[in-house]
């Protein structure tokens, strides 16, 4: 039976579901959780409401409401500045911070999940962010650099007059342009290259006598000290610029932790099913569709905790 | 529905429907407007069920006529604002009317929500609603701690929780 909920309980629940999703809960937060659910009816509907607030929310496309809802509250309070930062902030998408006059040349650009930018350096280089990135342009009188903290890029290098080199440094090495349109991913440790146009020269950050020259088609894998082998890059290559996933004959767990790369929140796939195999052309700016057809081509369910919760289960 | 909330709805109707037409038409300046925005409030009293228990029917039609005119605004407002924004992004044309319109009315549902917040409350919350951004990359735009951020949640989450229905 329905009932009046209180200010009380419902801010319990609105504390329950911040505190979830702060991190991976632990088992014990997950349990005493549970417990307050079960507590009372009342703590049961509160979180009911949760949950619809939150398809409500996350049936909206962020790149257009976001700058929608500032624009339109900017306009009836009529204050201009406001207007300006809120657009800048929700129409972009990633936020460029303020750097001190010493550093001018310095510029941070990260993307959120979900969000892909480009970029035109000021050498008339194209530089494209993936979802869940963090990149910082370091370009003076010797040299341009990127340094890719997080994520994947696509760089397509203009000549540059000055004859400066080129190079995107990784936490696990150095990638050296040799004229050219390239990616670079980096996490867990690993650099991953793949070369579009003409090569690209890896050097590993601790093995400094280590060189390969990449060549357009391939792709490898380098960590601190050792360059894997060189080998055709994948179908679907840079194809994330695009907004497209291409994947052929991937494992279902696998898959769903690229998803992560562009979903916020949890997402978790059961280990049953971790095996099921997968091909397939998806859109990655519209992950929601994705998990929505997931069940048509295979024997799974996704269940919704809340937007930013979701897991993949055995049918 | 019971007998006399039918009877106290048709008393209601008759006596004061031309009363709030125009009352509305005044406030308007156009008469097709007003007479649709009449039957809304009409409308929104017959699914209240509570006709019988009005005592001051008009100013009770009043308040209610005032909402929805607000609501108008406020979705024309929005909605202005959301085909501006869909113009500049030929990505989203695509998008079916179907699709648009569910968007525009989640918008608006949304909009209506959040009116009631601070502006920093309300920016947290669409930060990690919306853009999905992380506690931490929230904290870090605003230049305030995770645990103000977390404050900011519970209170927009609270504020937006008391305004939804079951």
């Amino acid at each position: 039976m329905a009932q009046a909920l209180d200010y009380r309980t419902l801010e319990a629940a609105a504390t329950w579901y911040v505190q979830l999703n702060a991190a991976q809960p632990s088992d014990a937060q997950l349990q005493a959780w549970q417990d307050w659910l079960g507590k009372s009816q009342a703590h049961a509907q509160a979180w009911a409401r949760v949950e619809k607030l939150q398809r409500q929310f996350g049936s909206l496309p962020a790149d257009v409401a976001l700058p929608t809802l500032a624009g339109v509250r900017a306009r009836r309070r009529a204050v201009v500045k406001t207007l300006a930062m809120l657009l800048a902030v929700g129409a972009t998408g990633w936020s460029v911070h303020e750097s001190t006059p010493a550093l001018a040349l310095m510029a941070e650009l990260r993307t959120a999940k979900g969000q892909r930018r480009q970029v035109r350096l000021s050498d008339g280089s194209q530089l494209e962010l993936n979802s869940d990135s963090a990149v910082d342009i370091h370009f003076d009188g010797q040299q341009r650099q990127l340094r890719l903290y997080r994520g994947e890029i696509m760089v397509q290098t203009a000549s540059d007059p000055a004859a400066r080199p080129f190079e995107v440094q990784t936490a696990e090495g150095r990638v050296r342009a040799l004229g050219t349109r390239f990616s670079v991913r980096s996490d867990d440790g690993q650099s991953r290259v793949s070369v579009l146009q003409h090569a690209v020269e890896i050097r590993p950050v601790d093995n400094p006598l280590l060189m390969l020259r990449l060549e357009a088609g391939q792709s490898v894998s380098f960590d601190q000290r050792q360059i894997g082998s060189a080998h055709s890059a994948a179908p679907g290559t840079g194809a994330w610029t695009q907004g497209m996933l291409t994947v052929i004959e991937w494992r279902l767990a696998d898959f769903v932790s690229e998803l992560r790369r562009y979903r916020p929140g949890m997402l978790r796939c059961a280990e049953g099913i971790a095996d099921l195999r997968l091909s397939g052309a998806f859109r990655i700016d519209d992950t929601d569709t994705i998990l929505e057809n997931l069940s048509a081509s295979l024997p799974v369910k996704v269940r919704y905790l809340t937007r930013y919760w979701v897991s993949i289960e055995a049918v | 529905m019971p007998a006399p909330d039918h009877a106290a709805l048709h008393t209601l109707y008759s006596e004061h429907h031309g009363w709030l037409k125009s009352w509305l038409r005044a406030r308007l300046g156009n008469a097709s407007d007003a007479a649709d925005l009449a039957q809304d409030t009409f409308i929104r009293v017959l699914t209240a069920r509570n006709a019988q228990t009005i005592r001051e029917p008009r100013s009770y039609l009043g308040a209610i006529a005032n909402a929805l005119m607000i609501d108008k605004f406020r979705r024309k407002a929005l909605e202005q604002a959301y085909l501006a924004e869909l113009a500049s992004r030929p990505e989203r044309m695509a998008d079916s009317p179907e699709k648009r319109l569910l968007i525009l009315e989640t918008l608006v549902a949304v909009d209506t929500l959040l009116d009631g917040l601070g502006e920093r409350t309300r920016r947290i919350f669409l930060a990690v609603q919306l853009e999905g951004l992380s506690y931490v990359a929230t904290a870090e735009r605003l230049g305030v701690s995770v645990t103000t951020v977390k404050k900011h949640l519970i209170r927009a989450l609270t504020h937006c929780l008391l305004l939804t229905d079951d």
